[in-house]
Formats: C-alpha cells, structure tokens, sequence
C-alpha cells in the first residue's frame, strides 16, 4: 500500500493493519504518525506476512506469521519429495470395462498408477496424482464418482483417504504444528506395532496425526492401520467412514491379519479410559489395556515401537467426566456402551504444539520362544514405562503448549 | 452311471446345475422341491414337500452317490411368523439320516449362506470358517446354524461320506431372482442413513460353477465362496446409476415393509447385512478347494446391472 492509499483510509481502518502488522506503540497515535509509521512498516519486508496456502487467509488466534510460513515450507518440501515416488510422464493404461480409461500417473518403476496396480497402495500412501492438495481433487473425485478400484479388505478407500490426507494436513502443519522426532524407528518394510498413549476426549486426533506423522515424515509414506472400539462401527456417518480413511476395527482377528499382510499397527491400548481422561491427569499414561498389543506383535515377530504423543491430551482439556451423561446417552441409543462421557469447555479443538517422538522399538523374541500371560504383561509395562518416560522428558523441555 | 440329487432344483441354481450335470453323460440327475421349476431341465423332477419324512423316504428310494442339498433354509422373509422353516431343518435331519442309512453316497454338498456369520459391529472385519459370530442371531442365522451342526454331527458318524458345506456370498447377476438383486435393481434404493456397508457377491455363474467343481474334486470341509475383492454399497449403486435414498433407521425398516408391499421381500436377515456389511475371507476356497471365481464383485455387479463382460478387467 503507498502512503496515499494509507492516508485515505479512515483511522479505525490504519488501526487495524497497525494491529494485524503488531506495531508498537499504536495505540498512542495520531492518525498521521499511523500513516508514516505503516508506510515505514510496508518497506521493510520482515513484518510483511506470509501467504498462506494452506487455510487460504484465514488468520487463526494464537499461531504466529512465523509458524505459517513454516507449515508452509514443510508442506512444499513434503510435496516435492513425495512427487519422486510417481512418474507424471506416464500414465496408467488402465481401462474399465465400460470404457472409462484411469489416466493417472503411474507409481515410479512399475506400469501401474497407486488404483489399479499391485494393491500396495493399502500400504505405501503414495500420492496418486503426483501432487498433494486441493488441486488435484477434480482428478481424485472422477475415480471416486466412476468408482474405478477396488478397495481393500478392511475397507480402505485409496481415494478418500488421500482426499482425508490433504484435508488434515491443515490440521498437521498450520494448526497442530506437529513435530515429528526419531521417525528412523518405524520399520519401511513389513509389519509393526506402533504403541502410543491416547487422549483427545472429543475426537480421536492422535489416532490421525499419528498415521499422518508416518504419512509425512517417513522415508516412505506408509500407513498406519490405527485400530479403533466397536462404537465406531455403530456410530452413523463414522462407522464406514474410518474404515475408508483407513482404520481398522480393533477386534483381534483384524489386527493379526493386519500384520500378517505385513500393515502397520496403529494401537491406543489405554482404550477409552485414556481417551476419557481429565485434564489433570494429562500425560500420565494408564494400564496399556491387557498387553494384547505384545502378544499380536510377538506372534507375528514385529517390532513394538513406543510413540509419546504430546499435544493429544491437551486439545479439549476435559474438566469433567460424567456417568450420568452417559447414562442420558444411553437411554437414546441403547446399544452404544458407554460408561462415562468427557465433557470439555471448547467446541473447537486449542491450538497446542504437538510432539511426537517415535521410540526405539522392542523387538520381538525369538521365534521358539512364546510369550506366557506374565510375560506379556511385563512388556507392556515395559512400553508404558517408556512411554511415560519420554512423555516426562518431553513436557519438561516444553515452555509452552501453544 | 452315477446318480445325482438336488434338493431345491427348482430355484435358479439348482435349475442350472441340474443342467449342467444332466449334460455330462456319466451323471443321473433328480430333482426335489417342492415348487415347479423356474428353469426347466429334462431330467426327472419331483414334486416333494421337503418336510419330514417324503423326502428321506425319496432318497431311499433314488440311491444317489451325489447329494446336492441346495434348500436346505427357507430363505424368504417369513422367518419367525410360520413353521415352514422349522419343516426345513427337521427335513435335512430326515435327509441326513437317509444318507447315513445308504452306503452308495460318496458325497454331500450343502449349499449355506454366508448370513450365518450374521451382522454385527463386534464381527471382524474379514470373516474366516472359524470365526464365531457376535452379537444376536437372527432367524435365517440360527437356522444356518442348526443346519450345519448337523452336518457336522452325520460328518463325525459317517467319516467315509465326504460333507462339503458351501457358504456363498449373495447370488447375483442378470437373470438370478432373489431378494438382493430385487433390491439393488430398483430405480431408487432405500440405504441406511450414515451406513455404507462392505459387501461381497458371487456371480450366478461362478456359484453354480463352485458347486459343480466341489462335486468333482476330493474335498471336504466349510468353505465361504465368493467373488475376489469387496465393494461398498454406495459403490454398487454408483455403478448401476441408482439413485441411494439415505433414509434414518425407522423411516428405512418403514421403506423396506413398504417395498415388501409391492412384492420386493427384502427379508430381516438383509436389514443387518445392509447396515454393518459382511466380508469373508477366501482364502480356504482358493487354496484347499482349489476354485477361482472368474469375475471379482465389481465384475459380478456391473454385469448384474447389465454390462456385457467382454475382456474382464
């Protein structure tokens, strides 16, 4: 803006650029030393703010224009280092029967796109336009709508989960701001058990940024099959929803297919009881359940990698957790089993900074030897304790949430 | 010349595997039901009621060395309000016991239905033989249930008798007639508001096709028969250009009480399927029985709605 602009405005107008460009000493001014001070402000291009691709204009309470820009440059390098995994040059040959030819680009060495290939894609989240974004939804929406592919056993929609990707990247890097430490621990290949304490209250968060830590920052983007109670098979809307996004139902017969088709496990043994708890019990990690998550990983020889999440416990701090709720719950949908219902203050999730730290993972015993109910239990004490570790360690290095 | 019994030849499968058999000329084909036959075949048909003892006593008399026990429940939506479906039951114990008395039968193939595993949120999500059912079963499941303890129960006396037990997916193609297909061809389909649930088919072919395979090979055991891969109602509906009416639970049993009517039975059993879904695994069928399906449950509904399947995709 040039100062003539600046001095046609009205001084309620300069005082609000001076208050989005956090001038100091505002709110003392003349309307002329607005105008000097603003076109001053214009030239130096530090306080200039950045663009933001991904919430459009929006400016959100409590996030800094710094963080912007940075969710804005991890975004770009995410997208760039995912292009290499698909070759936009070719384009699958793929043709339905009905004559609607697939025309995406193929994954990278094989002749196939990520819909119509080997069915890797129910692993490996490669993106399957070549570019990650808004952009490419008129392409992803045409598959959908033509509904081209098939989908995997449990029910995974490659399509809507990608279409789930971009949408809660938004969440990852310009909201959450999640940072990601020691992803080097999670297998590339094959099966594993990713262990992490649960929080949330209202929505399961950190099931989602979870998968999407893998999806992000790992080497290659795999998914993590994160396995949820059997509410959300009764829950209308969610109940196939999460199952097209990628989840999978926690009863034990999925969770050992899962692995022996060499998926990784996205668990949260402390169940609802974790996902329930009151803020002043934040990151104190409860029973990991009964320890099945060790007897699955060991049956199938996987690593079990603890993960501490912080951030997850924070978001709808939960002030009360009620029995009687849940009994009014109940009285209207008779066949949900809930036993207590946490209530929070804030509709809308807070803007906390998230953690999370991928921990060295416990290996599997050997293959003749078995793991008795004892044993079990101790390992999951085992990975509690590390968790809880980590978890301390973490909040202790943190100076603030937001 | 080997003698072959199909109880419930006058069903669609049935009607296609006696055809199928009759043509082979080391076979005898009989047929049992209790209705005139929706698909006529040449071979000796009798009109039998399947209850108690006319159709033991039948059996008796024919001496088959292949039993294709094809109706064994009553699949029809009147579960609960008449006693034709307990006949049923006490029928194919009458049957079982026939063939345990007879020593010419080499082999016993039961068709079942893959709604014995019901319906229900706490089910995994890929069923396999051994998996136990959650949750209240219906009717039709208990039925199932019932049918292959018996089963079970004549394998255990008879060990020389090979006892196949078949549990398909639901039938589907373009000419089959029955409950889902009337369902998923209409104009406009009543689905459950906030469900979509996966499904798995088999094509008519492809099953008529199984049963014939199992008679010809040297298995036994509990197999779940259906089409590769799995699909999602809304998936179904988008590739037959149908028009999904999501309707909340209520207004959708309402919808379905309605349709029946107009004389489109959609029975009680379905209303589970069409609200949690039902995926099996295949695994036993592909590698101890050693049958492929030749369409996958895409293939199957595109072709159900029409589609000419040329080079199959």
């Amino acid at each position: 803006m040039t100062r003539e602009q600046l001095s046609s405005m009205t001084k309620t107008q300069l005082m609000t650029i001076a208050r989005e460009r956090d001038l100091a000493g505002r709110s003392t001014m003349t309307k002329a030393q607005l105008v000097d001070e603003l076109a001053e402000s214009e030239r130096s291009p530090d306080t200039a703010i950045p663009e933001s691709e991904g919430l459009g204009g929006i400016t959100i309470p409590g996030i800094a224009p710094e963080d912007r820009a940075e969710a804005r440059a991890r975004r770009d390098a995410l997208n760039e280092r995912l292009k290499g995994f698909v070759d936009t040059e070719t384009h699958c040959d793929w043709m339905s029967i009905e004559g609607h030819p697939c025309g995406l680009p193929v994954v990278q060495g094989t002749h196939r796109c990520g819909l119509h290939g080997d069915g890797s894609i129910a692993d490996r989240a490669f993106p399957l336009t070549g570019q990650l974004g808004f952009s490419s939804w008129p392409r992803l929406w045409r598959h959908l709508s033509l509904a081209t592919y098939d989908i995997d056993a449990f029910g995974l929609d490659p399509v809507i989960a990608e279409m789930a990707w971009h949408v809660l990247n938004m969440l990852y890097y310009d909201y959450f701001r999640v940072e990601v430490e020691g992803i080097e621990h999670v297998p590339m290949d094959g099966g594993g058990v990713l262990v992490a304490n649960h929080g949330g209250a209202a929505l399961p968060y950190d099931g989602a940024m979870l998968s999407l830590a893998v999806m992000n920052e790992a080497v290659v983007p795999r998914r993590v099959r994160v396995v949820g109670t059997e509410i959300f098979n009764m829950l209308p809307g969610v109940s196939h929803m999460y199952r097209k996004v990628g989840a999978a139902y926690a009863a034990r017969d999925d969770a050992r297919e899962l692995l022996r088709r060499g998926h990784l496990l996205g668990v949260f043994p402390e169940g609802e009881r974790g996902f329930m708890k009151p803020v002043w019990e934040a990151y104190r990690v409860g029973r990991l359940g009964r320890g099945g998550f060790a007897e699955l990983a060991d049956e199938a020889s996987t690593p079990i990698v603890p993960v501490a999440i912080i951030g997850s416990e924070e978001v709808h701090p939960a002030v009360m957790v009620s029995k009687k709720l849940a009994k009014l719950v109940r009285m209207f949908f008779p066949e949900q089993r809930v036993n207590e219902i946490a209530v929070a203050l804030n509709p809308v999730p807070l803007p906390i900074r998230w953690h999370i730290r991928f921990l060295p993972p416990v290996m599997p015993t050997a293959a003749d030897h078995h793991l008795d109910a004892l044993d079990q239990l101790e390992r999951a004490e085992d990975v509690r304790r590390t968790i809880q570790s980590a978890l301390d360690d973490m909040l202790s290095e943190r100076r603030t949430a937001f | 010349m080997r003698r072959v019994l199909i109880t419930g030849a006058a069903g669609w499968t049935g009607g296609h595997l006696a055809r199928r058999l009759e043509a082979r000329p080391d076979l005898e084909v009989f047929g049992v039901d209790e209705i005139e036959p929706r698909v006529s075949f040449a071979s000796d048909f009798r009109r039998l009621s399947l209850d108690r003892l006319t159709l033991a006593r039948y059996v008796i008399d024919v001496q088959p060395h292949i039993v294709f026990h094809l109706q064994s429940v009553h699949p029809t939506s009147k579960h609960g309000r008449n006693t034709e479906a307990e006949e049923r039951i006490i029928g194919s114990l009458a049957l079982f016991g026939a063939i345990e008395r007879l020593d010419t039968v080499e082999k016993v193939i039961v068709k079942s239905d893959t709604a014995i595993y019901g319906a229900s949120p706490r089910n995994p999500s890929v069923l396999s033989e051994t998996t136990r059912s959650q949750g209240t079963p219906s009717r039709f499941q208990r039925d199932l249930t019932e049918m292959e303890r018996f089963i079970g129960r004549a394998a255990e006396r008879d060990p020389d008798i090979a006892f196949s037990v078949l549990r398909f997916a639901p039938i589907l193609g373009p000419q089959v007639n029955n409950p889902i297909s009337r369902y998923l061809t209409l104009p406009s389909v009543p689905t459950l508001m906030g469900f979509d649930p996966r499904l798995q088919f088999i094509h008519e072919a492809d099953a008529v096709a199984a049963l014939e395979h199992t008679a010809d090979h040297d298995v036994s055991g509990t197999f779940n028969i259906a089409a590769g891969g799995q699909i999602y109602l809304s998936r179904v509906l988008r590739l037959g250009r149908r028009i999904p009416q999501p309707l909340p639970g209520r207004l959708f049993d309402g919808a379905l009480s309605g349709l029946a009517r107009v004389n489109i039975n959609v029975p009680r059993h379905l209303r589970g399927l069409l609200k949690h879904g039902r995926v099996t695994d295949t695994t036993a069928m592909t590698r101890s029985l050693g049958f492929e399906p030749t369409l996958s449950c895409r293939q199957t509904v595109l072709s159900a709605y029409g589609h000419r399947l040329g080079d199959a995709q």
